[in-house]
């Protein structure tokens, strides 16, 4: 049964899944109608415009029921590995390991948003003194305390270094409140002195050969800590085939962006795609299915392609968008606005770059970590994004501003300025709470502005 | 010394003895708060310290990866136009040997760094010299702490660290004050934050304790002689990255614990955490060191003007309760 591709609401979800149900749907265990998730809570639901394609609802379903999932492992004798301000390097390790499931208690950080303020962890956050001048990922605080989001990790990992501060602040502060976490150092990349031997990093940045031996080194403690915790060593094999797993999930979505970012006519919406690139962190707590879902979710891109067919007017403005947003809704609203996604740097672009196949594992974890964008200069995040605007056809850069986050102070002030001197493209930063309605008419006002000022440079030629 | 070329910075992690064992001259300041708007989101202390890189006279300047904050200054507009810069990477774990060897590598190539800009590459007898030097400095600064008021001793700290000059005579002669002891916690101070001293003293109150990044938290554990002659460099980089606590440290439990010992020995009553809107690494601590404490403690905010207006009454009352 085939539909037009389409961005619809909840309620309009329900009828479809009752006509897809009746045509046949098939889906896995944790399948089923996304009303059920606003019945778990998850208020935000009701607010949000939805790819209309069984992939969509695959995804969602899958994002939704990551909980359950964890729970699941547990039950059935897997250890859980909390791998905290890590933005897709320790869960490579640990999904090497079979018995070992990774998550990232990070992820809370949209708990808020999600549930619409219900469940009450910002203000668990505000009584251990961590308030609103800390990053909504003050929430993992929450989440940690009351137990109701994930279980209790049986092992945490947290990178500190150059990693924001208000990360390392909160993860210190749940360390404070009992829980051991095995920290490691994320240096600060820097670029190599004159004669220094150097390594190419995935993405293109260049580093000191010792930086990599370094966090090679960093790597190897976490390493022993999670063969600890399985009771058994991790095989060099077995983390290569954890590495092209890994980077099946990456090779997915390198296609998928490829495919909706450069197609003139859009073929899945910015929340959606959102979503599927976040799984490279942490595969959601579920690597193969991970796969499964990505897949799924680009066959209906191929095929909308393919079709001509998409679910926005040809024509919508062409916006790179950087940092994720606190609150999901904004995705769909700068489509609103007339606007499409076409590049992203959601602050993990190192997660969605292949891993090197062609070196020792453990230095190609290295490399990929150092390659993270938040650890070096904002200047070199900077020149990625001026290369994937340029390789997408980004016509205007939307920064999202995440609320009290250390590194927004200065970065988007220093990549604004950098694409500013480079494209001359028009550029907005904006700052979005974990529930925007309250500002939502003035983020509107705003992106429309944006769109408009692209608009009227395409009439002048 | 003052024909020397100056090298400025503003972190503890920073050895001025491995600056000028290369001929140059260290120069730790203590900022002065910038007046006027800035950046949102970046603390007063960030704002003001960056505002001096891009001003200053300086051959050049080091700032540190401590904070978000600092490690970004290098980027920010307006920045290159000031000295050369370099940016020091002290490592925030401190258990392994890897941290260890990291700190140690950075000493090294700032190193190279101070000899492209004029300096020699020191022997280990010049560093083993210049060590001792300020071993010694350090040493009567410690020793001058019980006969000195609270701000004449967080002077004679900045004083040591921007100059390398102690003027300890002149302030032995000051009156000590009595009254409640109280232990100041926080991050770096700003130069107009030494008012704080005189606001607690007219309150009835004395700094007994000053562990901010500015006062004797921020100085390194004496040399072991031995070690110093056998390894200078080793011994220096251990001094400083393994006995100075911080609340940026991961773990930052030696924070705690160094607390514990000195406020336990000088019968601290309370304790005045000073913290910068922004500045999450301390702001976190706050109130888990409520937790902590054994005492009362109060948290005051300071933002670019200096201190809060309402400090001095939320000051006299912290000391009506503890008299």
């Amino acid at each position: 049964m085939r539909t037009d591709p389409a961005r619809i609401t909840l309620e309009a979800w329900d009828g479809r899944y009752e006509s897809l149900r009746a045509a046949g749907l098939e889906e896995p265990a944790y399948g089923g109608p996304l009303r059920r998730h606003v019945e778990d809570g998850d208020l935000r639901l009701p607010h949000l415009l939805y790819d209309n394609s069984p992939a969509s609802l695959r995804l969602w379903n899958f994002l939704l029921t990551e909980e359950d999932r964890l729970r699941e492992a547990r039950a059935r004798g897997a250890k859980l590995v909390g791998t905290m301000k890590d933005l897709g390097t320790v869960p490579v390790l640990a999904y090497s390991l079979p018995e070992v499931v990774a998550f990232y208690p990070d992820g809370a950080w949209w708990i808020p948003c999600v549930m619409e303020l219900s469940a009450g962890l910002l203000e668990v956050a505000d009584s251990l003194g961590i308030d609103d001048s800390f990053c909504p990922v003050r929430a993992m605080l929450g989440a940690f305390l009351t137990e109701a989001h994930f279980p209790i990790p049986d092992l945490l990992s947290c990178s500190v270094g150059a990693v924001c501060d208000d990360f390392s602040a909160i993860a210190q502060r749940l360390n404070g409140l009992g829980f051991p976490i095995h920290w490691w150092e994320a240096p600060r990349r820097r670029s190599p002195d004159r004669g220094e031997e150097s390594v190419h990093l995935p993405g293109g940045f260049v580093a000191p050969r010792s930086q990599v031996r370094f966090l090679e080194g960093e790597l190897s403690r976490i390493r022993g800590a999670l063969e600890e915790l399985a009771g058994r060593p991790l095989e060099n094999q077995e983390l290569r085939a954890g590495i092209a797993a890994a980077n099946r999930v990456r090779g997915i979505l390198a296609e998928l962006r490829e495919l909706v970012f450069r197609t003139p006519r859009c073929p899945l919406p910015a929340l959606e795609m959102l979503i599927a690139e976040m799984l490279a962190i942490h595969f959601c707590s579920d690597r193969e299915e991970s796969i499964l879902v990505l897949e799924e979710l680009l066959g209906e891109a191929r095929r909308r392609v393919e079709a001509g067919v998409g679910v926005l007017p040809e024509g919508a403005v062409r916006l790179f968008f950087v940092n994720p947003v606190a609150d999901l809704r904004v995705m769909n609203l700068l489509e609103e606005c007339g606007g499409r996604v076409c590049g992203t740097e959601y602050l993990f672009s190192h997660a969605l770059d292949a891993i090197p196949e062609d070196c020792p594992p453990m230095e190609a974890l290295a490399r990929m970590a150092l390659a993270d964008p938040m650890i070096g200069p904002a200047s070199d995040r900077a020149e990625r994004i001026v290369a994937d605007m340029e390789s997408f056809g980004a016509e205007a850069l939307l920064i999202s501003r995440i609320p009290g986050a250390s590194h927004c102070a200065t970065e988007g002030l220093v990549i604004a300025e950098h694409v500013e001197g480079k494209l001359g493209v028009p550029i907005l930063e904006i700052e979005v709470p974990p529930i925007s309605d309250p500002v939502e008419a003035r983020l509107r006002t705003r992106i429309e502005a944006l769109v408009e000022l692209v608009r009227a440079r395409r009439s002048e030629g | 010394m003052e024909s020397l070329k100056r090298v400025v910075y503003e972190c503890p992690f920073v050895p001025a003895e491995w600056i000028g064992a290369h001929g140059l001259r260290p120069s730790r300041i203590m900022p002065r708060a910038r007046r006027g708007g800035g950046i949102e989101g970046l603390c007063a202390y960030a704002r003001a310290f960056g505002d001096q890189l891009a001003k200053s006279d300086a051959a050049a300047v080091i700032v540190t990866t401590v904070c978000d904050p600092l490690r970004r200054l290098p980027e920010l507009p307006g920045v290159d136009e000031g000295p050369p810069l370099f940016l020091f990477n002290v490592p925030a774990t401190w258990q392994s040997r890897g941290a260890q060897e990291l700190y140690l590598e950075e000493l090294r190539r700032l190193g190279r760094f101070l000899v492209e800009l004029g300096g020699t590459c020191p022997s280990d007898e010049v560093l083993a010299g210049v060590m001792l030097d300020y071993d010694e400095g350090r040493a009567r600064l410690r020793d001058a702490r019980g006969r000195l008021s609270g701000r004449a001793f967080a002077e004679a700290i900045a004083r040591f660290h921007r100059d390398g000059v102690l003027d300890l005579e002149e302030s032995e002669e000051r009156e000590v004050p009595g009254g409640v002891p109280l232990a100041l916690v926080g991050g770096p101070l700003l130069a107009e934050h030494l008012e704080l001293f005189d606001l607690v003293e007219a309150h009835g109150g004395h700094i007994a304790l000053d562990a901010t990044e500015t006062g004797e938290r921020g100085l390194p554990a004496p040399f072991d002689r031995r070690a110093l002659r056998q390894a200078p460099l080793l011994e220096l980089a251990g001094a400083y990255f393994g006995s100075i606590p911080s609340a940026f440290r991961r773990p930052n439990s030696e924070l705690y614990r160094w607390l514990r010992e000195r406020m336990s020995e000088r019968g601290i009553a309370g304790i005045l955490f000073k913290r910068y809107v922004w500045c999450d690494l301390w702001n976190a601590e706050s109130e888990r060191m409520r937790e902590w404490a054994e005492v009362p403690l109060l948290a005051v905010d300071t933002h670019d003007q200096g201190l809060d207006p309402s400090f001095a009454s939320r000051v006299q009352a912290l000391l009506e309760v503890l008299r």
